[in-house]
């Protein structure tokens, strides 16, 4: 029984892991373009995007809320990003993206906790809102970025051979992850997820904890959206569609619950991995992309029926019951 | 002084407060259905296009698509549930309705994708009950699936449509009116009839307020659940086969964002997210604002990108204030 339990807290941690070195080593076999420097930079660099953001997503779930706009957010956010780029230089591009990310998480904050509106809710008017703020915003053209080759070093540069964007995703993640496990804000935000009632009850200022943590994932947002208008140096409002469903997913397969209370980072940024190395396995072996949409759909399912179980099988030994 | 006051039922002042609360009870519980009659008292009395018929039957028409969905889903969201694979589910039913066309016949094609959606709902169902998956998620999973689905039976071609007949159930009339609308219609009857007159549909509302006293009570909630993903499956179905025959072809991706509209009308039509609460009339109401606001927005030639911003606004402003009519009556009573 112990040992059942154990064997799901280790999947809980590595079970991600588990299931990315098994693809590799799958696709050595299969395929070795997979392994080949380039296409592995390629992964990570999708990766690092897709992660970001769902780090961000990961605070706000643990929170047990849920951000729906961040696809949108991260369109606008490239979108004004490009532009001031154009008209201005990179740490003012920096400073005003992070801060327009960060205003409009504010808002979902303020419209969750001020108006009282469900999370669901708010966010998805927000994506709608935010969509057609960037489609106004670049009048649905697309906005080149001209002559900044610093600026696409942001992609392509590497440190020590790593892609300049896993370094981008590793110091969100050391960032978020101090946050969240050593600080009395992380603790705060944890508490909410778990009991609202509760954490109310003992004092805790949960408006503007929820303000903030979603101003932080607004901010995440931004930075990826960023990092997208590095990557692709050609940006339009339609960009980032289903990005709110690429970083739920990749929150939940990583082992952060749904129902809030806990946070797991460093399994967000390897579900990430995983995800963008499936549809890179996928595309190498020629199977058509929409295949695709059936192996992130399957690995959903999976993942959270065997989150249950262990649910179940820690519920029995809590409750003392034999198995 | 005596602070609690007993009212006695004759005299004029306790009328008068029985009016007053006869008022703000009819004004806060139909709160979408009043705005609703507001914005189209307003757009017909300033803008001589909207008031056209051809414009008010389109407005219908457009209306249905959506808002046929939206029944299903206010029965489920009143049940404690989503489903978020709507959109993957409505163009793998169309893709399939498409193939069948050619060599079936309108009747058994339509039949069969009625019964293929209720078969999708169930199978949404068991995957929520059964394997224990919060619904949020589960059925996000299995949009990409039909989704998927999908593109796998059509090779990602689109499905062309052409046979007349079955296209009539999409942009024909019917009694004047739009053949979707009175389709709509129709579900909404039905529905409310399950809804309100049947075991199963007042088992909904209870596994909907409170799982675990519907469980203790000897209510089979699990059964429950998964027909109330039947009864999305079976509308999601039958938004498929109009919206099919309206477009006339079919592709799998044909509904993309269809959950959130589904959603939206329901969520603005005054359905609780928390399950137990929600009424089909405010539902029927919320997807005719949405439409009739976009139409309005067409006719005063605001550009399509101010609609995004629109919609979520609405999404936004009503929720706030059903959040705000429901502080006022847990502060009130």
């Amino acid at each position: 029984m112990a040992l059942v339990l154990r064997f799901f807290q280790l999947f809980e941690s590595l079970g991600v892991l588990v299931m990315l070195l098994l693809l590799f080593a799958v696709m050595s076999f299969a395929n070795p373009v997979f392994l080949k420097y380039n296409n592995l930079t390629n992964v990570i660099i999708t990766a690092s995007i897709i992660a970001v953001t769902g780090m961000g997503m990961t605070l706000a779930v643990a929170m047990g809320g849920l951000d729906l706009s961040v696809g949108s957010n991260q369109a606008l956010t490239a979108c004004v990003a490009a532009s001031l780029l154009n008209h201005t230089n990179i740490p003012f591009t920096f400073a005003g993206t992070l801060l327009l990310g960060m205003a409009v998480g504010i808002v979902n904050g303020l419209i969750i906790s001020r108006l009282h509106v469900p999370a669901f809710v708010a966010t998805l008017g927000m994506m709608s809102i935010l969509r057609g703020a960037a489609l106004l915003y670049t009048d649905g053209q697309s906005v080149l970025i001209m002559g900044h080759r610093d600026f696409a070093q942001l992609n392509s540069g590497k440190v020590l051979g790593v892609p300049m964007p896993f370094i981008i995703a590793l110091l969100t993640l050391v960032v978020f992850y101090i946050l969240l496990r050593h600080t009395p804000f992380g603790r705060h935000i944890c508490a909410i997820g778990g009991n609202e009632s509760a954490a109310h009850a003992t004092g805790l200022k949960i408006g503007l904890i929820k303000v903030l943590v979603f101003g932080l994932t607004g901010m995440s947002a931004a930075l990826s959206g960023i990092m997208l208008s590095a990557q692709l140096l050609y940006v339009d409002g339609t960009l980032g569609a289903g990005l709110e469903l690429q970083a739920i997913t990749v929150t939940v397969l990583g082992g952060t619950s749904l129902s809030g209370g806990s946070g797991n980072l460093p399994g967000t940024l390897i579900a990430s991995l995983l995800v963008a190395a499936i549809s890179s396995a996928l595309n190498i072996l020629k199977i058509a992309p929409f295949y695709q949409y059936l192996a992130l759909g399957s690995l959903l399912i999976l993942a959270l029926a065997l989150d249950t179980l262990r649910r179940m099988v820690v519920q029995k030994v809590v409750s003392g019951g034999a198995l | 002084m005596n602070s609690v006051v007993t009212s006695t039922p004759d005299t004029p002042r306790s009328n008068y407060r029985q009016a007053l609360r006869l008022m703000r009870y009819g004004l806060t519980q139909y709160t979408i259905q009043w705005l609703l009659l507001l914005v189209v008292i307003i757009l017909s009395v300033t803008n001589s296009n909207f008031r056209q018929e051809a414009n008010l039957l389109s407005v219908l028409r457009q209306a249905s698509f959506a808002g046929i969905g939206a029944a299903g889903m206010t029965v489920l969201i009143i049940s404690g549930a989503f489903d978020l694979s709507v959109a993957g589910m409505l163009g793998l039913c169309g893709v399939v309705l498409g193939k069948l066309l050619p060599d079936y016949g309108i009747l058994t094609a339509v039949s069969l994708t009625l019964l293929l959606g209720c078969l999708l709902g169930v199978v949404n169902g068991l995957v929520v009950t059964k394997v224990r998956v919060p619904a949020f998620i589960a059925t996000l999973g299995m949009m990409y699936i039909y989704l998927a689905i999908g593109f796998i039976i059509t090779n990602g071609q689109v499905v062309p449509v052409l046979n007349r007949e079955f296209r009539r159930l999409g942009s024909g009339n019917f009694w004047g009116l739009p053949t979707p609308f009175i389709l709509m219609v129709a579900t909404y009857v039905v529905l409310l009839g399950i809804l309100n007159f049947t075991t199963y549909g007042r088992f909904i509302r209870a596994v909907g307020s409170n799982e675990t006293a519907s469980r203790v009570g000897g209510i089979p909630v699990d059964r429950v659940r998964v027909f109330a993903f039947v009864l999305v499956g079976l509308c999601t179905g039958l938004a498929a086969v109009v919206l099919t025959a309206y477009l006339s072809s079919a592709q799998p991706n044909m509904a993309t964002g269809y959950e959130l509209r589904v959603i939206a009308a329901a969520v603005v039509g005054g359905t609780s997210l928390k399950g137990g609460q929600g009424t089909l009339f405010g539902t029927f109401a919320g997807a005719l604002m949405f439409t009739v606001i976009s139409n309005a927005l067409n006719l005063f030639n605001v550009g399509a990108y101010w609609q995004y911003v629109a919609v979520g606004m609405i999404i936004i402003i009503a929720l706030a204030i059903d959040a705000l009519r429901h502080r006022f009556f847990v502060a009130g009573s």
